[in-house]
């Protein structure tokens, strides 16, 4: 670095640093204030949710707007939690049927977990065969995606007649007991299953692709046979890349909304389509206990991203493996 | 202890012949290396005795047994990798313990042999590190551990040596020469360094395109290259290649061409004459002196210390270079007298590229 010699021009080179630096200045201060603002903008949804689950339901519509709950309460949370029959206290006017969050719980805890877990099985296998063996070609693994592409709902009609009508019709004509995959445990799985394969195996591919194939090679020359490779240097290598890609896949089966909807009911309710349930309520809008809804589903996603975040750094810089 | 033996084999992938038919035997016991530049078919080769690859056609014999048919496994072959291949999650014990886990061995049995490799390679403090933590020479030894520790008859090594800096790829040399003393086991050696070749090699393949070009011990392939590749393959610098053809002269048969002639040997077989061919001789062979015959010019010099390299005109465009005694007189553009000693001149036909004698 030249610097100018210290006679007359070094002041103008002071002034010009300075104006430089007040220059960086006002364009930090700009950048920060944008994204701050945007930071609002974004977040602003969730603020209004946590804040109406305390709001009792005076203060859910109130206006001028109630930013915070000016009698802050728990009822909303004692609704949704409660057990069995909804205690006279919890009883308001307004909400005579009571909304339980037990059942949406379990159902969604039950359907998401074993769905993405089938997923993530399947996609791995999957993409190591793509990996390693090139199955369907060169550009299969583009055209997994590309599934993906098709709007939930251009299937979800054509799912239902089969769940509904084709496969009860068929199972009862060949075995004659009619099996109906709508409205069960195993359909829905099944169609979360399906829905989120082409995530697993994409995501699998690129963590399976950094696993340097002379490693298996080593493997198989000291005696080990295909499945040996791959229980033992295989998915040792790409445990983190399965655990961040069953978070991935649980949070869009916890999210989903479209297909649980077309799919079930009333027998099996998952959080999103119980959530619904509060929007078509005959005795009007009931906000509270649908923020209160909200913010409990929202929980799990955070929790499980904070215990997994250390895989999730791993998992997400592709840098597990040095070669 | 197993000796192989290689029947045509071939390899090809689509249109493209990686291994063109190639027959080789394998004595028990031998440092037998295959070199060559990259994609003349040695690591393909190497992969088809491995098992790692299915040959296209052709059989291979290890220890007398046809093994086209077993799995990479079931060969009793220990490979070493150009990456190595260390497994990264595991520490040193496990990566060497690897493969008597899988044969269900005893773990106090595991724990002893490990023991024993560890201390052959002088590693045993690294047992509990992971390969991560270990050095590029480290590293090579745990690999050799893994491979030494399952006792295989044949060795199979994939330019294990590529990944390490100079030095310690010649202490490395050292070191694998003496391994293969102690374990008289077979060993196969694939590199496209033709000095690694030379050092440690009993025997010596040299491919190209797919095919053997030569096959000998390594002074057998410098002092009687078989084919013009070979000649220039080996040997630094590069062989001096001239332009020319046989023709009889009064005392033998003679090379002209270049602007200039050179009397041949005389066991040269009668029918060169006349043919199109290449006349090549090693920098050491080419003699600088006053008493010499042809003229040039000299252009540059390089200095190795215990000699020094002249690239000098000879005439025609033609540059050649002379390896002489390190305390030459001579400076860039200074006139020069040179030679070639007749017994010392390899000539290769044109067309064919193969050795005249």
């Amino acid at each position: 670095m030249s610097r100018p010699p210290d006679t007359g021009t070094s002041l103008a080179a002071e002034a010009a640093r300075a104006r430089k630096r007040r220059r960086e200045r006002s364009r930090r201060v700009t950048r920060h204030a944008l994204l701050i603002a945007w930071t609002g903008f974004i977040a602003f949804p969730i603020f209004w949710m946590i804040s109406t689950s305390f709001k009792d339901a005076g203060e859910w519509v109130a206006w001028p707007p109630h930013w915070l709950p000016h009698a802050p309460t728990l009822h909303n949370y004692a609704q949704i939690f409660a057990f069995g029959a909804l205690d006279p206290t919890l009883s308001r006017q307004a909400t005579e049927q009571a909304f339980t969050i037990w059942k949406g719980l379990g159902d969604a805890v039950l359907v998401c977990t074993s769905a993405s877990l089938f997923a993530l099985l399947l996609g791995t296998f999957l993409a190591y065969a793509i990996s390693r063996f090139n199955v369907g070609g060169k550009y299969f693994r583009h055209t997994i995606l590309m599934i993906r592409m098709i709007p939930p709902i251009v299937v979800a009609i054509s799912i239902l007649i089969y769940y509904a009508i084709i496969v009860p019709y068929v199972t009862s004509a060949l075995f004659g007991v009619r099996i109906s995959l709508f409205d069960t445990y195993v359909g829905l799985v099944l169609i979360y299953t399906v829905t989120t394969l082409p995530f697993v195996i994409w995501m699998m591919l690129t963590f399976i692709d950094e696993v340097p194939y002379t490693l298996e090679h080593a493997a198989r020359l000291m005696g080990a046979g295909r499945v040996t490779v791959i229980r033992r240097v295989v998915l040792p290598l790409v445990a983190s890349g399965m655990v961040v890609t069953f978070l991935f896949v649980f949070i869009l089966n916890w999210a989903e909304f479209l297909l649980a909807l077309t799919l079930t009911h009333p027998e099996v309710t998952t959080l999103t389509v119980l959530l619904n349930k509060f929007q078509s309520a005959s005795e009007g809008r009931l906000y509270g206990p649908q923020a209160a809804i909200g913010t409990v589903v929202t929980i799990p996603v955070v929790i499980l991203g904070l215990l997994i975040q250390k895989h999730l750094v791993k998992g997400f810089s592709f840098g597990t493996i040095r070669k | 202890m197993a000796g192989i033996a290689i029947k045509s084999l071939v390899k090809t992938f689509g249109s493209y012949t990686a291994v063109d038919g190639i027959s080789l035997d394998v004595r028990d016991g031998e440092f037998l290396i295959m070199v060559g530049p990259s994609g003349c078919g040695k690591t393909t080769t190497l992969n088809m005795i491995s098992g790692l690859e299915t040959p296209t056609s052709g059989e291979i014999v290890i220890g007398g047994r046809v093994v086209n048919d077993l799995e990479p496994g079931e060969r009793g072959l220990g490979m070493v990798f150009q990456d190595l291949a260390l497994f990264p999650h595991m520490t040193v014990f496990e990566n060497i313990a690897f493969g008597l886990r899988v044969r269900k061995m005893p773990a106090a049995a595991i724990a002893e042999r490990v023991m024993e490799a560890a201390e052959a390679m002088h590693i045993k403090p690294l047992l509990t590190k992971l390969p991560k933590q270990c050095s590029g020479g480290e590293s090579q030894r745990v690999a050799l551990a893994r491979t030494i520790v399952t006792n295989p008859a044949v060795f199979l090594m994939d330019e294990p040596l590529s990944s390490l800096d100079a030095k310690l790829r010649v202490d490395m040399r050292t070191e694998l020469k003496r391994l293969h003393e102690r374990l008289r086991a077979t060993f196969i050696y694939v590199t496209h360094d033709q000095a690694e070749a030379m050092t440690m090699a009993d025997r010596i393949v040299v491919m190209s395109k797919g095919r053997i070009e030569q096959l000998g011990t390594p002074l057998e392939i410098y002092n009687r290259p078989a084919t013009q590749f070979v000649a220039g393959f080996f040997g630094t610098p590069t062989m001096n290649f001239l332009e020319g053809s046989v023709i009889a002269g009064p005392d033998g048969p003679r090379f002209r061409g270049a602007g200039l002639e050179q009397p041949l040997p005389a066991s040269l077989s009668r029918n060169s004459e006349g043919r199109p061919v290449v006349l090549g001789v090693r920098s050491e062979h080419v003699v600088i002196s006053e008493a010499a015959a042809l003229p040039g010019t000299a252009r540059l010099l390089e200095p190795l210390g215990d000699a020094t390299l002249v690239h000098f005109d000879a005439g025609e465009g033609k540059s050649l270079v002379a390896k002489v005694a390190p305390s030459t007189a001579l400076a860039p553009g200074a006139p020069l007298k040179f030679g070639f000693a007749a017994e010392h001149c390899h000539l290769f036909d044109a067309a064919t590229g193969l050795r005249h004698s």
